[in-house]
């Protein structure tokens, strides 16, 4: 069984105007999203900015009201009856995307890591201590830094007490919400390679959200393409890269720098040739509204939004 | 193993009862006013001014410095009469302990009462936004609406007795409204901040979120805003009073000492009877802005001196 399962997600924003603030139309943030994330996997969901990634991350945490649609965690139906929600902030946490606003300025590290402990367990403070002191040694920063602001530390420093905060409770399923991509690369690494070391140590699933198709390459088993708020292409690594389907993630992959100088001439005419394909080809690949069609499996692995034929 | 070496090394050299939560605001505060001179010498001032007008009024009897004597009217300053007397022969001294007194608790209560109203009011407003966010600010918008200078000379004329707690009351009724606005607007950038989702995430409830995360990132501002309220509030009474609308003669307190001033014979040659008073206003609002300086620092990590 999944352990995390998506269904037909959709959560909408209403846009008001008009006379009385009537509610006009809606942006539909994600519209119809299914997916599943399994245990242990690292599953990747890719798009532009705007295309509902972040929106759905935070809808799994309960941060976002969600329009339709069901979220199952390890069967547990998580939106079940409005307003009573069920509590499975001890098995899913997140990692957020800016490690500038994410830890509050005016605690201290000690304080920061040890809220879920607080929240959830009952400690002495020499447990807390020594719990904060092993979750710091484990993220790589040195036990002495607990009693430091984060403003003292740099960006991947302060984006590791996040992680370190994340896994404090020993979650299950971590929403890594564009974990770097506020880092610059040389930290980006390092904080990557990282979160795979700690995928091992804890048997993590992690559900990441990225722009970068390199990120994601690196990290993740399985790739869910978005656009507008739905998925245009689905599958296996391999499947996305290797063998893209839908002209949209065409496009994307196309669009990886190639580090090497002698083959630019190539690939800036590769790039040309997916460009206009990706203009001709366009109406084929979306509707009349511009929003991708469902998925349709293509191997057992891969799904793509085609267009029904005939 | 060097985990546990480390946390080890750790509990020997530090003393748990000693950091058991980050260090309080009045530590802090502490050692940025060590830092501080002028704003340690401010403090010093203020604390010393209260406990001597308070301490001084508890033995002074307030019927009989109000009493009118005709025999010492307009006294300039003598062993007898430290400050003089003014027209009604009563000592100038003596009202000036009492009328700083009664100014400075009016300014604190009003002050601390507005500023109670007005945090929450608005922290909570801020927070959860939305339809509570849309309630909420209609009843301060009604507020505001309210006429309260009218208001205020209505409660004069009715209210029979007429001490510090009932006037600090009702400026209080008038005085939450603008911090309330200001602390919401605060409140509603600050809820957006990725931290109080992940405390959401980490499983912490509304108020302890309100009150233990997003309220210390305001501090700084709550501060700010209520030390010149402080500043504003002490002045207030004596605007009032130089209206005609705040304490009698016989309840003395700054304003209704400088309220003599506005007879130019007074003015010109009576100096005794208002440059106390006047004096004494200033040094205050220097003092507490001087105090309120070394908090405004002491509430943000990065700019503090200590």
């Amino acid at each position: 069984m999944a352990l995390l399962k998506v269904d037909d997600l959709k959560i909408h924003f209403p846009i008001r105007g008009g006379i009385l603030n009537r509610k006009i139309d809606d942006v539909r943030a994600v519209d119809g999203v299914s997916f599943e994330v399994k245990q242990g996997e690292t599953y990747g969901l890719v798009g532009e900015s705007g295309s509902g990634k972040t929106t759905t991350g935070k809808a799994i945490m309960g941060l976002n009201n969600i329009t339709s649609g069901d979220i199952y965690f390890e069967g547990t139906h998580l939106n079940a009856k409005k307003g009573k929600k069920v509590d499975v902030r001890r098995d899913v946490q997140m990692i957020f995307q800016d490690p500038y606003s994410s830890l509050n300025p005016r605690k201290r590290v000690l304080d920061i890591i040890a809220e879920p402990f607080r929240n959830y367990e009952k400690m002495t403070k020499k447990e807390e201590m020594f719990k904060v002191q092993e979750l710091l040694e484990k993220v790589g920063l040195s036990s002495d830094s607990v009693y430091k602001y984060p403003h003292e530390f740099s960006g991947g420093q302060r984006q590791r007490i996040g992680v370190a905060r994340a896994i404090a409770l020993k979650p299950k399923l971590i929403i890594a919400d564009e974990p770097v991509s506020a880092l610059d690369v040389s930290v980006q690494a390092q904080v990557l390679n990282f979160l795979q070391d700690i995928q091992k140590d804890l048997n993590l699933t992690i559900l990441f959200i990225a722009h970068d198709l390199g990120v994601i390459k690196h990290m993740c088993n399985r790739i869910g393409i978005m656009y507008r708020g739905r998925f245009v292409e689905e599958g296996l690594r391999d499947d996305i890269f290797n063998d893209p389907q839908h002209i949209y993630t065409k496009r994307l992959v196309a669009a990886i720098p190639d580090v090497d100088p002698r083959r630019r001439e190539e690939h800036q005419s590769f790039r040309a040739q997916v460009k206009e394909e990706y203009e001709q080809s366009f109406n084929d690949y979306f509707d009349e509204n511009g929003l991708a069609h469902s998925l349709k499996p293509v191997t057992d692995t891969h799904k793509v939004a085609l267009p029904e034929r005939g | 193993m060097s985990n546990k070496n480390n946390a080890q090394e750790v509990e020997e050299t530090v003393d748990f009862d000693k950091f058991d939560k980050s260090p309080s605001g009045f530590k802090i505060f502490w050692k940025e006013l060590l830092k501080d001179k002028l704003a340690l010498f401010s403090l010093i001032f203020l604390v010393l001014i209260t406990a001597f007008v308070f301490g001084i009024s508890w033995i002074l009897d307030q019927d009989e410095i109000v009493t009118v004597d005709l025999f010492a009217i307009y006294e300039p300053p003598s062993s007898e009469f430290w400050l003089g007397t003014d027209y009604g022969g009563r000592d100038i001294f003596g009202q000036l302990i009492i009328g700083t007194r009664n100014s400075l608790l009016i300014g604190i209560l009003v002050t601390v009462m507005s500023g109670f109203i007005g945090i929450v009011f608005g922290v909570v407003a801020g927070y959860f936004g939305g339809h509570i966010d849309n309630v909420m600010m209609r009843i301060v918008d009604f507020f505001m609406v309210l006429p309260n200078l009218m208001i205020i000379i209505v409660f004069v004329a009715i209210v029979p007795k007429y001490s510090v707690w009932s006037f600090s009351l009702v400026m209080t009724a008038f005085l939450w409204m603008g911090i309330a606005r200001l602390i919401r607007s605060r409140a509603l950038q600050e809820k957006e901040l990725d931290y109080v989702q992940a405390s959401r995430t980490l499983g912490s409830s509304h108020t302890k979120i309100i009150f233990t995360q997003v309220l210390p990132n305001i501090t700084s501002l709550i501060v700010v805003t209520m030390t010149l309220n402080l500043a504003a509030n002490i002045g207030l009474e004596s605007g009032l009073s130089f209206l005609g609308f705040g304490f009698p003669e016989d309840t003395p307190s700054l304003g209704t000492l400088l309220g003599y001033a506005t007879n130019p014979q007074t003015l010109e040659f009576r100096w005794w009877i208002w440059v106390p008073a006047a004096v004494l206003i200033l040094i205050l609002m220097l003092a507490v802005r001087n105090v309120g300086e070394a908090l405004k620092r002491a509430a943000d990590a990065r700019q503090r001196r200590a």
